[in-house]
C-alpha cells in the first residue's frame, strides 16, 4: 500500500539570472514503514525534494500525497531531522524531546513526560536527560532529534544528512541504531545522503539522482538483496560489497559526465 | 562560576595602579596646576565627602532612575517591534529606512527640540534617552532575529507550531543571549545621553552636579562626578554580565 506518493513533482527556483530547474518530474511511491534513501551528488536537489515533503517548499508542479491527501503547509505528520541546529540549545535533552509534543492537545502533561522518557530510553539517552545539548556529543544530539520526532508521533521522518557531521565510527553506530529503532517502531523514512555506504546500509530502496536538475538515474531495491535486518555484519557481506560498488558507479557516472 | 575578581586580570590592576600613581606624582610635583589636574587622592576624598555629607547619592539615584525608566520603555517597545521587523519581511522593509534615518540623528542635536516640545521637566530627559536607545535597539533586535538559524523555526513548524507561537517559543529564546548583550551595551549609551540631557536641562542628576562644579572651577568635584558615573556603569555592567552566565547556563560547556 502506498503511503507517501510523489506525483510528477517538479521544482524550479526563480533567480535574477532566470529560472533554475532543480527537480525534474519525480515520481515515487513509498510504502508505509519503508526507508527510502535519496542518494546523489551535492547540489543536485535532494534537500529541495525533501523540504517539499516537509511543506517547507512548495512544488512548482505536481503534488505530494500522504495517505491520499495532498500535502501543504508543515505539520506534525512529517518530522524533520536536520544535520545542524537539530536541537534547541536552551532546552535540556529531555525538554528537547518533550518539545516534539508541545503543540499536541491530545496528550496530558503526565503522558507527555512519560513519552519523552520512553523515547529517551529508545535512543539510549536516559542518563543525559538533564544535560544541555552543547554538553553532549554530536551523535547524541542527533539521537535527541530522532527521539523528538518519534515523540511527536510523526508518520514520516525526513532526515537530511543527519549524520553528515559525525566521524565515520559514530556514523556507523547511529546507522545501526536507527535501523534497530525502526525495527521496533516502523516509520516511513526519507533519508538524504551523498554517502554511498550509508545509503546501502540504511535503505529499503535507494533513489540515485543525476546532477541538477535532479532526475531519477536508478531505483535500487536494497531489501531484496540484503534482507530487512541489518547489523554490523551486513557491512562485511558480499551482497553489501557488490551493492555499494554498484551505487558508487552510478554516482560517479553522473558526477563525471560534463 | 567566575566572579568579578576572577575576570579582572592581575596585569590590568597593575597597569591601572601605575597610572593612578603617575597621576598622583604629576599632580603633587607641581608640574601641572591643581586646577587642571588635582591628585587622585584629593578626588577620592572629595568623592567620599560628596557621597557621605552631601547629596551625591541622591543625584546618582536621580540619574539612575532616568536611565532605567527610559531604557525600559525603549526596550519594551524595541523587543516586540524588532521581532516583528525581523520575522515579517513587510514590517522590516517598511520600517527600516525611517528608523535607520532617525538612528543617525545625534541626541545632543535634539536637545533644543526636546525642550521646545516638553520644557525642561522629566519628559525631556526620558524623551532624549528614549530617542538615543529605542531606534538603535530595535534594529539590533531585528538583526538578532534574522540571525536565528532558520532551522529552528522550521523545526517548530514541522512540530505543528503556529507562527506566532514559534516566535515566542523558539525565536525569542534563541536570540535571548545576544539580546541581553545588546541591551547591556545600549544601557551604557543611555548613561552618555543622560549626562548630556542633565547638563543642558536639569537641576538634579550627576550631569547637573558636574556642570555646577565646573561653574565654580571645582575640578575635584567635576572629576568625582565623572568617576561616580564610571563606577555605576562598571557595577551595572558586571552585574548584567554575571546574570548572563546565570540566565544562560547552556552556553557554557
Ligand atoms: N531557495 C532557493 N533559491 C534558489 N536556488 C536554490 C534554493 N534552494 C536551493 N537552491 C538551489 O537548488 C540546488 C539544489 O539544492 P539542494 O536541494 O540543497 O541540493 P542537495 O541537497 O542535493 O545538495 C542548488 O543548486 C541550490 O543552489
Ligand atoms: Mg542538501
Amino acid at each position: 500500500m502506498s503511503h507517501l506518493v510523489f506525483d510528477a513533482v517538479t521544482k524550479t527556483f526563480q533567480s535574477r539570472t532566470g529560472p533554475i530547474p532543480v527537480v525534474e518530474p519525480f515520481d515515487l511511491e513509498v510504502a508505509k514503514g519503508e526507508i527510502v534513501v535519496f542518494l546523489g551528488p551535492s547540489g543536485c536537489g535532494k534537500t529541495t525534494l525533501m523540504r517539499m515533503v516537509g511543506g517547507l517548499e512548495t512544488p512548482t508542479t505536481g503534488a505530494i500525497r500522504l495517505g491520499g491527501a495532498v500535502l501543504g503547509k508543515p505539520d506534525r505528520r512529517r518530522g524533520m531531522v536536520f544535520q545542524s541546529y537539530s536541537s534547541f540549545p536552551w532546552l535540556t535533552v529531555e525538554e528537547n524531546v518533550a518539545f516534539g509534543m508541545r503543540y499536541r492537545g491530545d496528550l496530558g502533561a503526565a503522558e507527555k513526560r512519560d513519552r519523552a522518557r520512553h523515547f529517551l530510553g529508545v535512543v539510549g539517552l536516559t542518563e543525559f536527560a538533564a544535560s544541555y545539548p552543547n554538553r553532549i556529543s554530536g551523535g547524541m544530539r542527533q539521537r535527541v532529534a530522532i527521539a523528538r520526532t518519534l515523540a511527536a508521533g510523526s508518520d514520516v521522518l525526513l532526515m537530511d544528512e543527519p549524520f553528515g557531521a559525525l566521524d565515520a565510527q559514530r556514523r556507523e553506530q547511529l546507522q545501526v541504531e536507527l535501523r534497530r529503532i525502526l525495527e521496533a517502531d516502523a516509520k516511513t523514512i526519507v533519508f538524504v545522503t551523498h554517502d554511498v555506504e550509508e545509503a546501502a546500509f540504511l535503505a529499503d530502496r535507494v533513489v540515485v539522482f543525476t546532477r541538477r536538475p535532479a532526475r531519477t538515474l536508478a531505483l535500487v531495491d536494497v531489501t531484496a538483496r540484503l534482507g530487512a535486518h541489518r547489523d554490523l555484519e551486513t557491512r562485511d557481506s558480499r551482497a553489501f560489497f557488490e551493492l555499494r560498488s554498484e551505487l558508487l558507479h552510478l554516482v560517479r557516472s553522473t558526477a563525471e559526465d560534463t | 562560576m567566575a566572579g568579578i575578581g576572577a575576570r579582572v586580570p592581575v596585569a590590568g590592576i597593575v597597569f591601572g595602579a601605575a597610572l593612578v600613581a603617575l597621576w598622583e606624582g604629576a599632580a603633587r610635583s607641581g608640574l601641572v596646576a591643581p586646577l587642571f589636574l588635582p591628585p587622585p587622592s584629593v578626588v577620592l576624598a572629595t568623592l567620599v565627602e560628596m557621597a557621605t555629607s552631601r547629596d551625591l547619592l541622591y543625584h546618582a539615584g536621580v540619574s539612575t532612575a532616568r536611565v532605567w525608566t527610559a531604557f525600559l520603555i525603549a526596550a519594551m517597545m524595541a523587543v516586540p517591534i524588532g521581532i516583528l521587523m525581523g520575522s515579517y519581511k513587510l514590517a522590516g522593509r517598511s520600517l527600516e529606512p525611517t528608523i535607520d534615518f532617525i538612528r543617525y540623528l545625534p541626541v545632543p542635536a535634539l536637545v533644543p527640540l526636546a525642550i521646545i516640545w516638553f520644557g525642561v521637566g522629566e519628559e525631556t530627559k526620558i524623551f532624549l534617552l528614549w530617542m538615543g536607545t529605542f531606534f538603535q535597539l530595535v534594529l539590533l533586535v531585528a538583526d538578532d532575529v534574522r540571525r536565528v538559524p532558520h532551522e529552528y523555526g522550521e523545526l517548530a513548524a514541522t512540530l505543528g507550531a503556529p507562527k506566532a507561537r514559534a516566535l515566542a517559543d523558539v525565536t525569542l529564546p534563541a536570540m535571548l543571549p545576544t539580546l541581553w548583550d545588546n541591551m547591556r551595551v545600549t544601557l551604557g549609551w543611555c548613561w552618555s545621553y543622560v549626562i548630556v540631557a542633565e547638563i543642558v536641562a536639569a537641576d538634579s542628576g550627576l550631569g547637573f552636579v558636574i556642570w555646577q562644579a565646573r561653574r565654580y572651577f571645582k575640578t575635584p568635584e567635576v572629576m568625582a562626578g565623572v568617576i561616580a558615573i564610571g563606577i555605576i556603569g562598571l557595577l551595572t555592567d558586571q552585574i548584567l554580565r554575571a546574570l548572563h552566565a546565570r540566565l544562560f547556563p547552556y552556553l557554557t560547556r
